[in-house]
């Protein structure tokens, strides 16, 4: 016989499982129409003409996306990082401390993510353009103008989901670890870090999405030889979606699925999220 | 909440790094844009700044003023149904087995690892007249004509399927804007609701509240921050789309996100484009500097 | 008044101060030629032949409008040494002091242009830019979905234009064809002409005729049945013709916009010379023609035009007779103030 469903086992229930479901099927079924629609043959994703796996050959034979690929995977890594750092810090900085100017800040930091993405872009260009930002460093240090947009609109998230985080957290922990003689330090790592974690990782995966996905600043930031995927995307893409853009973005899918296979695969059962 | 004079140098380790990127590469990049605003083209490069209020003058004419009230129901609307679809998968990860937990989260945020523009065009290909959404409608249509034949009801289902408009309107662009912002909404709300105190909801239904009552008066309650800055992450991007209204929005589907786009691109006009950009900005900064005004001043009353 | 010069208080400071390296100006070797194109839009082996006839590598890179290319050189040239922007950029590009004169003697194919686009009015005596191909807004149609094939604007603007079953560009070129359809020269500069264009396209959004202003998908739409007609690029047009035999294009007997997309050499590029030998390259007859066939696009090339196929040649829907190009127009820049005219149709009859 099965268990009764408990108070709070919500994933049982019927209408949460038919919910999460529906859901699903909302998230995925364009993704499921545009792997599809890379082995079709017409060049556009409108009428499907017959199967082939040639668009497949195609991407992996094209040089430049590749490059953008990799450009893209290594910039969403860094900025991601970064935002993690900066955002986690800034969000622990407000929820903490009392200070002259709180107000403001607290509104600056959400600018970058009311500001229209297309006037951050141009301001960083003109920003890049008169102080001399230096071009054509080695790789990866020619990605810093599009890392450090990145960064500009991905910390503001992060700080804000890990405020809302920490607005349950008990302070008398913090009090109470200090007061059995844990320093600053110890304190930070061992009781306010652990409560945060799920606040950051919640942060981490929406800056990572930011990064990947990002076109417009990208495009103002970046120069013939740091394209990124969506930059290059987009330029495929605006005069027709050919099917080589959707087996690139298959191909980009099936790494993402088999890098968090393999990532789940090493954590232990235990160590859920949070 | 303590006062940073306690210990300047943790203060200052906490907020300085943010607060000095944000001066750099924010504040600073934007002084020109923010110049630009007041300022006037000379050729189709150079902006020479002169004070010039007819930037702003010109951004509050009728016609912009219509497009942000218009941008900002439409941002509304999708933030609430954001909220109700995202509502409850939160609370299902969160609830969940803790093996599933990181799976769920995982394929919540896995198709928007996938370009956003190549997502809106399969879109397109599933909700256009021919597509297959209608399709599949279509095929039930007929099926369902075909049992009713016999029976002589067939005369209630028209003559034939007249394909959904589920394209190029406003309702479109209010699906596209949830589809893109979902993980938006079920990250905050997750991170917020994973650390809620379960005793409480098992206190409230063991004292016979009922599970609805329980989820309005207690988990609400207790998410509110989460909810709160789910709301500010879908509501605040969502006032600038353009991508979403220019592919999946109608005639009538412009939004002071595109024409700020094409003041910046196609009309070179960037004084306007600033202007409407500052605009935007005043009007979010006071929002959220009050609210944050008001928090400190409860605080103060708390305290 | 303060100005805000384009390279401002730090003028590469950084740079200057030698903190770091710039290899932009380091890299002066010419054995490489940095292009910034449209998608689709050269032949699949032009790249690789050149590198071959020259031994200079080429680095290729795409943008999908002008005015992307534009936004992206306005604060200086980023490292591109060619690039391919329609007639009005040109312009606009010169009046912003962004482009390289070209030198006529390092371009000898120049000559192969043919009379008709030798000397344009966007830019005398191809200071600045060489012809690379030419196309014109047109009206796609579906055949079996409308009573009679359109041979004029009245099939888009007039009373019968079908409801909800028309997609019209989202640019300024709007109101130039509505000038078109109304007889006026789409360079007019006349308040009353201008209204006159606002009015015939607000009435025609007010009865429901424009399913979509499109950005540059007209032709994708018309395909995929979403609308029976639409105003895009006779290119594209051409595109969706071969994947379905039930759509044709028709050039209005009012004329249209004729656009013409140039190779030049933006101010700062790297490499100007192997720049110079790339155009030269391109306007060789054999190569020209090889891209116009595989792109589907009609070449001001006259050499490399008679190397095509009698059919594609003679094919008026690829090269219009000079009597339909005689009417159509190449939209004129007159400075940003006249610009704005058209802007402002625009931003009402979208936002209306």
């Amino acid at each position: 016989m099965r268990n009764p469903i408990g108070p709070l086992e919500f994933t049982r229930r019927g209408w949460v499982r038919l919910w999460l479901l529906a859901v699903f099927v909302f998230l995925y079924a364009p993704i499921v129409i545009l792997i599809a629609f890379s082995f079709n043959q017409s060049r556009r994703n409108i009428v499907w003409t017959g199967f082939t796996t040639d668009w497949y050959g195609r991407a992996l034979n094209n040089a430049s996306l590749i490059e953008a690929f990799t450009n893209s995977i290594m910039i969403a890594l860094i900025s991601t990082v970064l935002s993690v750092i900066l955002g986690g810090l800034l969000a622990l900085g407000l929820y903490r401390f009392r200070f002259p100017g709180k107000p403001v800040l607290d509104g600056v930091a959400a600018l970058p993510i009311v500001i229209p993405e297309i006037c951050l872009g141009v301001a960083l260009l003109v920003f890049y353009a008169r102080v001399g930002w230096p071009v054509g460093l080695p790789w990866p240090l020619n990605l810093s103008q599009v890392i450090i947009g990145h960064v500009v609109f991905s910390f503001p998230f992060v700080a804000v989901v890990v405020r809302a985080r920490m607005e349950g957290f008990d302070r008398s922990l913090e009090e109470a670890s200090k007061d059995l003689g844990a320093s600053e330090w110890q304190t930070f790592w061992n009781v306010t870090l652990p409560y945060m974690k799920t606040g950051l990782i919640a942060g981490a995966l929406l800056a990572m999405t930011l990064s990947l996905d990002d076109f417009v600043i990208t495009f103002f930031t970046s120069g013939p030889e740091t394209i990124t995927f969506p930059v290059k995307i987009y330029s495929m893409v605006r005069q027709s979606v050919t099917p080589e853009v959707n087996a690139a973005s298959t191909i980009l899918i099936l790494f993402t699925v088999l890098l968090t296979v393999i990532a789940l695969k090493f954590q232990k059962p235990s160590e859920g999220v949070g | 909440m303590e006062n940073w004079r306690r210990q300047p140098w943790v203060f200052a380790t906490f907020i300085g790094p943010g607060t000095l990127w944000l001066l750099l590469f924010f504040l600073l990049p934007l002084g020109w844009i923010w110049l630009f605003a007041v300022g006037e083209r000379e050729g189709p490069v150079d902006i020479v700044v002169t004070w010039t209020l007819e930037n702003y003058r010109e951004a509050l004419q009728p016609v912009y003023l219509q497009l942000f009230l218009k941008t900002f129901l439409i941002a509304l609307v999708s933030t609430a149904i954001c909220l109700v679809v995202a509502f409850p998968v939160a609370l299902a990860i969160c609830f969940a087995p803790e093996r599933y937990k990181n799976v769920l989260l995982l394929l919540v945020i896995l198709p928007f690892w996938t370009n956003m523009l190549i997502r809106t065009y399969a879109m397109i290909a599933m909700l256009r007249q021919n597509g297959f959404v209608n399709d599949g409608i279509g095929l039930l249509w007929t099926g369902l004509k075909y049992l009713l034949t016999p029976i002589g009801m067939d005369g209630l289902m028209g003559e034939r399927f007249a394909p959904l408009p589920l394209l190029y309107n406003n309702t479109a662009v209010v699906l596209g804007i949830v589809y893109v912002y979902l993980p938006f909404m079920v990250l905050p709300l997750y991170a917020n609701l994973e650390k809620l105190d379960r005793s409480l909801i098992e206190a409230s239904l063991d004292l016979g509240a009922s599970q609805v009552r329980t989820f309005f008066e207690i988990i609400v309650r207790l998410a509110r921050p989460g909810i709160v800055s789910g709301i500010i992450l879908v509501f605040i991007p969502a006032l600038g789309t353009f991508l979403i209204s220019d592919l999946l929005g109608g005639p009538d589907s412009q939004l002071i996100g595109n024409v700020v786009e094409r003041q910046f691109r196609a009309a070179n006009n960037l004084p306007l484009g600033a202007a409407l950009s500052f605009l935007l900005l005043y009007l979010t900064f006071l929002a959220l500097a009050l609210r944050a005004w008001f928090a400190a001043r409860a605080e103060k009353a708390d305290a | 008044m303060i100005p805000v010069r384009r390279r401002g208080l730090l003028g590469g400071g950084l740079a200057v101060a030698g903190l770091l390296p710039l290899s932009r100006f380091a890299r002066a070797q010419e054995d490489q030629v940095n292009i910034y194109n449209w998608d689709t839009y050269i032949g699949s082996d032009t790249l690789a032949e050149f590198t071959d006839a020259t031994g200079i590598s080429v680095r290729y890179d795409l943008y999908a409008s002008s005015d992307e290319l534009f936004g992206k050189l306005r604060e200086g040239n980023p490292g591109y040494d060619v690039i391919f922007p329609s007639n009005n950029y040109v312009e606009r590009m010169v009046a912003g002091d962004m482009l390289m004169p070209l030198d006529h003697a390092l371009v000898p194919n120049l000559k192969n242009i043919a009379p008709a686009f030798a000397n344009p009015s966007y830019d005398p005596g191809l200071k600045y830019g060489a012809p690379y191909t030419y196309s014109l807004l047109v009206i796609g149609y579906r055949r079996s979905a409308v009573a009679e094939p359109p041979t004029s604007w009245a099939a888009v603007f007039g009373p019968d234009a079908p409801v909800g079953r028309v997609s019209l560009p989202n640019e300024t070129d709007l109101v130039r064809v509505a000038l078109k359809s109304l007889g006026k020269s789409l360079n007019t500069e006349d308040p009353a002409d201008l209204k006159a264009a606002e009015e015939l396209l607000l009435e025609v959004k007010r009865r429901g005729v424009v399913k979509m202003f499109a950005p540059d998908t007209g032709q994708d739409l018309l395909l995929s049945g979403e609308v029976d007609i639409a105003v895009d690029w006779m290119g594209d047009l051409r595109q969706v013709m071969a994947e379905d035999d039930d759509l044709n294009f028709v050039v209005p007997s009012e004329g249209t916009v004729l656009g013409i997309d140039c190779m030049c050499i933006p101010k700062g590029a790297p490499h100007p010379a192997a720049a110079h030998a790339f155009i030269d390259f391109v306007l060789r007859p054999e190569v020209h023609a090889a891209i116009a066939e595989e792109i589907q696009y009609a070449i001001p090339n006259q050499p490399a035009v008679e190397l095509l196929p009698a059919e594609t040649r003679d094919d008026p829907q690829v090269y219009p007779p000079a009597d339909v190009l005689a009417k159509s127009e190449v939209p004129a820049y007159r400075g940003e103030a006249a610009e704005k005219l058209f802007e402002d149709v625009l931003t009402r009859v979208l936002a209306a």
